[in-house]
């Protein structure tokens, strides 16, 4: 009789710690998640992110010994350092957030600490797009508090606030704004808010209005003549010039059913 | 493509330049120079100033419009608007008060024909 051999997809887990968690605080709920890992049968190799430690050489090593899962352990910030390698990868991102900000986490559907655990195991995997600032990648959205550039879409139309006002960028944020909408991390495009006040007139009392305008696309650049501050997921950039463009490559992360998109 | 799928909002307080190409529906309440297109509905608030040659499905105008303005289905031009340039639509509402310096072409004989013909 013919022996039938059925093949199992082994999923080789690999997770990155953040460098603050290694402070005392999170000493207790970081046994407490290992300890879950264990017991769901998900633990996989550990290395601690340092300040002169390169997350590249490091995810590239364990991807080439047949790593399918990177695991950040952190906060936003520890998402941010490495998401350009991950994404380079095409490996699954997975996330259990410890400390804040954990917005990421929020918008993912995933509750701090231990109970990340059981939906890392359960793996309900998305893929949702990845935007990139000036080569840099970013998942949540950009931001600019004082913005007064112009800002070319698609390369076919430019729009320029009359006076200085706010511009955001979303890919999978909600908005900080006052629209509730989430941005859909699956339709290719990026949403974007400029909101500039208005001429208040002769009525100094009278309460400021603004003007917002909604517009999606695919490809931005801003240019301005004085550099100006952006915000990429928490993260703070200042330059004179902004190419933001969605990422060929999408992103599979690992969500819970509770994800707010 | 280059715009939405659903709505597009360029508001009072910015200024857009250039060929705006849209599939859903568009407000403008700023300053647009350039062309505007949309197989949806415009709307052109009060507050707007276009310098384009326009393009939509349906079309309520209420602004400043120096350009033409082509229309496939209905057009509502509202009492505080001032449009200069040639008119093309099927359906046209002229409120009083409303100024309209161009030539108005109607097409609702062509699309009825046109109609007509795929009945039979």
């Amino acid at each position: 009789m013919r022996r039938r051999q059925k093949l199992i997809k082994i999923n080789m887990y690999y997770y990155i710690y953040d460098e603050f968690i290694q402070d005392k605080r999170y000493e207790k709920e970081l046994i407490r998640i290992e300890n879950r890992l264990a017991d769901l049968g998900i633990t996989g190799k550990i290395s601690r992110l340092a300040l002169f430690r390169d997350p590249t050489e490091m995810i590239a090593d364990e991807v080439s010994r047949g790593v399918s899962t990177v695991v950040a352990v952190g906060n936003d910030q520890t998402v941010r350092k490495i998401i350009d390698v991950v994404a380079d990868q095409n490996v699954i991102f997975g996330l259990i957030p410890l400390g804040t900000p954990n917005n990421l986490a929020k918008l993912l559907g995933l509750p701090e600490g231990v109970p990340a655990c059981d939906i890392l195991s359960a793996r309900s995997i998305e893929t949702i797009d990845l935007g990139s600032v000036n080569g840099r990648r970013f998942i949540s959205g950009l931001s600019v508090p004082n913005f007064s550039a112009e800002i070319t879409y698609d390369g076919k139309f430019k729009i320029e606030p009359a006076r200085p006002g706010t511009l955001e960028i979303r890919n999978l944020a909600g908005a900080e704004i006052s629209r509730e909408t989430l941005a859909d991390p699956r339709d290719g495009l990026f949403e974007t808010t400029i909101r500039v006040g208005l001429k208040k007139g002769w009525n100094f009392f009278k309460k400021q209005k603004y003007g917002e305008s909604l517009l999606t696309s695919r490809r931005l650049a801003i240019r301005s003549r004085e550099p100006i501050s952006l915000i990429a997921d928490g993260e703070e950039m200042i330059d004179k010039r902004f190419d933001i463009r969605m990422n060929p490559q999408p992103l599979q992360v690992i969500t819970s059913r509770r994800r707010m998109f | 493509m280059s715009a939405s799928q659903n709505e597009t909002i360029i508001a009072e307080g910015v200024k857009m330049d250039g060929d705006f190409v849209s599939q859903g529906h568009v407000v403008i309440d700023g300053d647009v120079t350039g062309s505007v297109q949309t197989s949806q509905s415009l709307r052109v608030g009060e507050t707007a100033k276009i310098h384009a040659d326009i393009s939509a499905g349906s079309a309520v105008i209420a602004g400043e419009v120096e350009g033409n303005v082509r229309v496939v289905d209905r057009l509502d031009i509202t009492e505080t608007a001032m449009i200069h340039g040639d008119v093309e639509t099927q359906v046209l509402s002229v409120a009083a008060g409303a100024q309209l310096n161009g030539r108005v072409t109607m097409n609702q004989s062509n699309q009825s024909n046109a109609e007509a013909s795929e009945a039979d």
